[in-house]
Formats: structure tokens, sequence, C-alpha cells
């Protein structure tokens, strides 16, 4: 060992020694909100902060449209009120006469300004369509198409739709 | 210098008692007696004992997270400076963007008490190490004051055994220089 090495040595265990007095502190833990940052933070943080707020918009949208519809806050009160619609208007069709749309339209009709109204708070024409279709699906899975076409204000096109070519429909 | 027993009692893959890897009790056990041998070799790599401080706990936590598949045998200790050595590498990458924040943090603070790892940190041979690339001077403390043989340099810095005694004589030869020895 030459003297440089011996130096070397003498010099490290002269600094590092007293090194071994120091008290050791506690294990730092690892972190495991690893996840919950990628989730809060940077873009994870917009993401889930857009993905929230579709959620509780469209909840509301839902719980307004079918409140001014039925005029109820509960989903299951909607239901009921447009399944016995639509089974008082399969009721009053004549023998083999076919189509409820219009009957369950007008029902739909009755509250047509408070929907349009709400519908016009959350978005443009096209959210009106899909209130609709929430509120109708919600009473009668069968009948929803029907249903919902006329409750979408076109229930003159529904009428001359089924029997003519669809080049009837441009004159 | 230490003799050749000393060296045998200090050298941590003779005295420790086996780890059994993924053990919670083994890996605090295995904490508690190296935590100090890694902070001095920390400290000779990075630029004060914060740091090292710092680094030792991130070199403790990576360990951690692989101590499930940590090979028994691979001496424990050098598996450790392995990736001490790693962490002070990545540290000294990041150093100059934190020097400027650093020293304007340090300004205005009182002057520093009587600590033992300042003695370290106001060591010409310590500053000279900072100054060497971390692996040599890794290879420098392990062999010169951890007592580790060359196998175990090896296992620590991920080479090649034969790579360990060339490494440590260009070590000698740029700290001498840096330390302006004949």
């Amino acid at each position: 060992m030459s003297d440089f090495e011996r130096e070397l040595e003498s010099e490290l265990h002269r600094v590092l020694d007293p090194m071994s007095s120091l008290p050791i502190p506690p294990r730092r833990a690892a972190h495991p909100r690893a996840s919950a940052r990628t989730l809060l933070g940077g873009a994870g943080a917009a993401l889930t902060f857009k993905i929230l707020t579709g959620v509780a918009a469209a909840a509301a949208a839902v719980t307004v449209v079918g409140a001014a519809t039925t005029g109820s806050l509960d989903p299951t009160v909607w239901g009921q009120q447009v399944e016995e619609q639509v089974q008082t208007c399969k009721n009053d069709l004549a023998q083999g006469e076919h189509g409820i749309g219009q009957c369950v339209s007008s029902f739909a009709n009755q509250h047509g300004q408070a929907v349009a109204s709400s519908a016009r708070h959350h978005g443009d024409g096209s959210s009106k369509s899909k209130d609709n279709n929430g509120n109708t699906n919600n009473g009668n899975g069968n009948n929803g198409g029907g249903a919902s076409g006329n409750a979408n204000g076109h229930p003159k096109d529904r009428s001359t739709r089924s029997p003519g070519p669809p080049a009837s429909r441009g004159s | 210098m230490q003799s050749s027993e000393e060296a045998a009692a200090s050298s941590p893959a003779k005295t420790e008692q086996a780890y059994q890897p993924g053990s919670e009790a083994d890996f605090e056990r295995l904490y508690r007696n190296t935590y100090r041998r890694i902070l001095g070799t920390l400290i000779t790599l990075v630029r004060d004992r914060t740091t090292a401080e710092d680094c030792a706990q991130e070199t403790f936590e990576r360990a951690y997270k692989n101590w499930k598949s940590w090979q028994p045998d691979a001496p424990v200790e050098a598996w450790l400076h392995r990736i001490a050595i790693n962490v002070a590498i990545s540290d000294r990458r990041h150093q100059r963007i934190r020097q400027a924040g650093e020293l304007v943090r340090r300004l205005g603070r009182p002057a520093p008490g009587a600590d033992p790892s300042l003695v370290a940190e106001r060591s010409d041979l310590v500053a000279a190490l900072k100054k060497l690339p971390p692996k040599q001077a890794a290879a420098l403390v392990l062999r010169h004051y951890h007592g580790y043989s060359n196998r175990e340099i090896a296992a620590a810095l991920g080479v090649p055994e034969q790579t360990v005694a060339s490494r440590l004589g260009a070590a000698r030869k740029q700290l001498q220089a840096v330390l302006g020895r004949p």
C-alpha cells in the first residue's frame, strides 16, 4: 500500500467515522400516493375534473327534465306516470289500429314548455331530444322508440313516414 | 490504517446475519445496520449532508421496492451501495439546476454549529472526491473506508471484477491530481 493510500484511508476515517455517532432517522416510507397523485395532479386532474363535471351535469339534466315533465323529483314516479299513460293509450286504440306515438306525445307535450325551457338551460335543441328519450325510456322500454319520436316534436313526420316512400317526404 | 482483523470485523458481508428477501423486519434491520455506512458513502459523492440524507432515504425507498426480488447470493450492502451510487449519479445530474436556488436559500442563514458531518463537508479530501466521477469516488470509498474486496466493489458498481482494479488505479491518480499531490 502506498503512502497516498494510507493517507487516503486515514483521512476517510477521520472525516467519516464521526458519522457513526449520528442518530439513525426513521425510514422514510415509500410513496403510496403515487396513483392518487396521477389521478389528482397534472393532466389527470383536468381529465378527472371534466369527467366529474360531465357526470354531474348529465345527472342534473336528467333530474330537471324528469321533474319538469312529471312534476316529481322521484324517477320512480316518472316511470310510473309514463307507463300508465302508455297503457292508457294502448287501451284507447281501436281494434287493429297501430301506433300509440301520437297519444304518448300528447302526454309529453303537456309539459312541453317546461321541457323546452329546461333544455334551453342545458344546451341546444339536440339536448331536448335526449331529454325526451330519457323520460320515455324510463316509462316503457318497449315503446320507447315511438314515444321518443313524437316527443322530439315531430308528430307529423311520424304519422306520414311509414306508409309513404322516402321520396314522398320531400314533397 | 485498518488491520486485517479490523477490516474483517467491519466488513458488512462477514458480520451481517442472513436477510430474508421480502421480510419487513429484516428490511428494518438492514436499514438500521447499514444506514450510517450508506450515508457515509453518499456524503463523499453528493454536495452536502442534507442531500446525502435525502439520497440515503431515496436509496432505501428504491431498495424496499425491490426487496422481494433481492437475491440473497449477492452481498446485500453491495446491492444497497449500487442503488446509492445510482441515486448519487442522478442527484449530480440535477445538481447544477438546483445550485442557483440553493444559493438563494442559504443566504442569510446563521453559521452552522458543530456537526460531525460538517467535518466531512469541510474536508479537502471529500471535496476532491466529489470532483471525481461518482463511480470512481465510490470505488475509493468502498475500498479504503468500508474495506470492500474488489469482488464486492464489482457487485456494488455493477462492473466486472477486472474493471474494479483499473478503475481504482485511475481514481487514485485523478484524486492525486485534484489534490495537487505528486
